[in-house]
């Protein structure tokens, strides 16, 4: 009986402290969420779903879910994409490799809101580097106003995103890398296999741990991402470049719709529990043999 | 010196200090929105010289950036841990009064202190017959316009009339290159109000008899011009990515040839760009000669919940005097908002500042009603569609009324 009882006895402090700082936040966000609440969060009459019921008749808040899935999926799938090879030149001893790893890691030093506003800059259409960069190129003849609408800002933001999650991806690689050991290449090189093959068959299957917590985490970072959609249009030009995390600090603290705001991060975080349960399941079954 | 002792000192000090703090008679916090860098430093000095008279009050500053002094105000108010006086935007004074948030000033109110302001700059914060905010702030919007470029296309004045603004645009465009004759303002806040500008002239108003102006002649007229700048090639290109401080500093380029804007562009060009050649007039008048500007305030309140009400007043007794308010405005190249203050030569000879004074009786102020934000909101995204030619200027206006109807009911 007392082997039974230790364990949750042992794990009761830090469940009180997760409890504390995850469920009691939880607990009053499901209640905004069912009250009419006013701007400064005092909550009124009970209204159980009318604010979810309004949520999935706002079309805008239907837009803004299906940008944050394309959102999430580009960004994450493009760092994936990008850091494999990043990572793999890093890997390779070669002059001044010192160097090129600090300018990779750079952007992680800086805040991400200093990022998206050096890059709000940059997108300016009359007097962005971008453009003048791109017309000294001979690239463009006139200025493409990148913001001005969400075929050409959406766009970009993904390729910020993707430039901001390469440092941390980067180094979770190389983590991984350098715990492939270099026999195994020495091995399968006198057995004739070429890079390619080796890449195939030896790097990607023992950097596939590496590569799966990459992209949990990038996923749940990318998902919950503020501030390069918020600097640089506001979720705009009429609500066309929103996700689900800008459109809630909208609706919240611009137009003081607590209630509705409250619901949105509810059903965020519904959507993020969905996606880490099939995950887990997906990379257990996977272990399993 | 052992750990221990060291520690000890440390509890003994620590002691002293809660002390002492406690016996200094009430400490006032006072929340600020940071509308210069000089913001700040104006408050510092303000509450030093403050305490100075006053050694029984502390008073502590909080400056916040304007971008999320809202954000901030909602969140220290539903925590409770909200300063005793605040800025807001008399704007959403309406929402504050309502709820019960902030303090009545009527008590406190002699006719002298009233006498003080220009009546135009305290009606705003008047609701249900009580005074619930003092104007800390104060500004109209007047057409800055480039000298250099208007006579390089051979124009001698400033356009009287939207019909003249346009001719003026297109005698702009034939110079070449990259300069246009009108910065519009197509992104984040007061896209809407940057509508409004040629809305009034046209003679509309945003509500009118409890509903939506937008629907109106008045302001579907006013999307076909504006619309008609953007396809004819007479704005800078791409509107909506061009927020307000984007086309001021279009303008400070010589890359548009006009802005409207506030009084604090003149302090802005004067150390950004002191060689740029402008002039400041009244937004051009429509057909029927109707004319309209923006008159805006933000108000300096107290809250309810104040535990120091009486040492509060103290300072916005202070603060509103004729020397403190000619020392802020000067910073900040605010409209004076007190009497005796307009009279002082620094403001009273200042040519750019005379057009905006001149222009105040054909100010209007937001309209006082509930959920202004959401409004201006709906008219944003709508004038940005039709910027962007993704909706129809009639229908999407329209639709816009029918949304701004439903919430204002």
């Amino acid at each position: 009986m007392q082997r039974a009882t230790a364990p949750y006895f042992l794990i009761l402090p830090s469940f009180i402290l997760a409890a504390a700082i995850i469920l009691w936040p939880l607990k009053e966000i499901v209640s905004l969420s069912l009250h009419d609440v006013n701007r400064f969060g005092m909550l009124r009459e009970f209204v159980g779903l009318e604010h979810f019921r309004v949520l999935f008749a706002d079309p805008d808040f239907i837009a803004a879910t299906w940008r944050t899935l394309i959102w999430t999926a580009c960004v994450v799938l493009g760092t994936l994409i990008v850091s494999v090879p990043i990572a793999l030149i890093l890997n390779e001893d070669f002059y001044g490799r010192g160097i090129a790893r600090i300018l990779i890691m750079l952007p992680w030093a800086i805040s991400l809101t200093m990022t998206a506003v050096v890059w709000r800059w940059a997108l300016n259409g009359e007097s962005g580097m971008l453009n003048s960069a791109l017309r000294d190129l001979g690239l463009i003849g006139s200025n493409i106003q990148w913001l001005a609408e969400a075929s050409t800002a959406f766009p970009m933001q993904i390729l910020i995103g993707i430039l901001v999650s390469v440092p941390f991806t980067v180094t979770i690689f190389l983590g991984g890398l350098s715990s492939v050991p270099d026999d195994l290449y020495e091995a399968a090189a006198t057995e004739g296999a070429g890079r390619w093959d080796q890449f195939r068959l030896i790097t990607l299957p023992l950097l596939r741990p590496f590569i799966n917590i990459a992209f949990v985490l990038n996923t749940i970072y990318v998902f919950n991402s503020f501030p390069i959609i918020w600097v640089t249009t506001q979720g705009g030009p009429a609500n066309s470049t929103h996700i689900l995390v800008t459109y809630l600090y909208e609706l919240g603290f611009r137009l003081g719709r607590l209630g509705e705001a409250a619901a949105i991060s509810l059903i965020m975080f519904a959507i993020l529990l969905v996606f880490t349960l099939i995950y887990v399941r997906l990379a257990m079954r996977e272990e399993k043999p | 010196m052992t750990f221990k002792q060291k520690l000890c000192l440390l509890a003994g000090a620590s002691i002293v200090a809660f002390s002492s703090s406690a016996f200094a008679a009430s400490t006032v916090r006072v929340t600020i929105a940071e509308y210069s860098k000089g913001t700040g430093p104006y408050f510092q000095e303000a509450a030093k010289a403050f305490e100075a008279a006053n050694p029984d009050v502390k008073i502590q500053i909080e400056v916040v950036p304007w971008d999320s002094l809202q954000q901030k105000l909602t969140t220290d108010i539903s925590a409770g841990a909200n300063a005793d006086l605040s800025i807001i935007g008399t704007r959403w004074l309406l929402d504050y009064v309502s709820e019960g948030i902030v303090a009545p000033l009527d008590e406190h109110i002699k006719p002298e202190f009233k006498a003080r302001f220009i009546d135009t700059f305290l009606t705003p914060s008047v609701m249900n017959g009580k005074v619930y905010g003092l104007p800390v702030a104060a500004s109209a919007r007047a057409m800055y316009y480039n000298k250099d470029i208007f006579a390089k296309a051979g124009i001698s004045a400033p356009p009287a009339t939207w019909a003249d603004f346009k001719t003026d645009a297109e005698k702009i465009k034939k110079l070449g290159g990259e300069t246009y004759g009108f910065g519009l303002q197509g992104k984040e806040i007061e896209t809407d109000v940057y509508f409004y500008y040629g809305m009034w002239s046209n003679g509309g108003e945003i509500v009118k008899d409890g509903k939506s102006g937008l629907d109106s002649k008045a302001a579907i007229d006013t999307a076909k011009l504006y619309k008609s700048f953007i396809d004819e090639g007479l704005t800078q290109p791409g509107v909506t990515s061009y927020s307000r401080e984007d086309v001021q500093n279009l303008f400070k380029q010589g890359k548009v040839a006009t802005v409207i804007t506030a009084p604090f562009l003149s302090g802005q060009i004067k150390t950004e760009a002191p060689k740029l050649n402008y002039g400041v007039a009244p937004i051009p008048a429509g057909p029927g000669g109707d004319k309209g500007t923006y008159g805006v305030t933000d108000s300096i309140v107290l809250f309810e919940n104040s535990k120091n009400k009486e040492a509060a007043w103290k300072f916005l007794d202070f603060i509103f005097t004729t020397e403190q308010r000619t020392k802020f405005d000067k910073v900040e190249h605010f409209l004076p908002v007190n009497a005796e203050e307009a009279k002082d030569p620094y403001f009273a000879d200042d040519a750019d500042l005379k057009v905006f004074t001149s222009l105040l009786p054909n100010a209007r102020f937001a309209p006082v009603i509930p959920g202004w934000e959401d409004i201006a909101k709906t008219t944003s995204n709508a004038v940005q569609k039709i910027y962007l030619g993704q909706g129809e200027a009639e229908a999407t206006l329209k639709e816009a009324a029918a949304k701004i109807n439903a919430t204002l009911k």
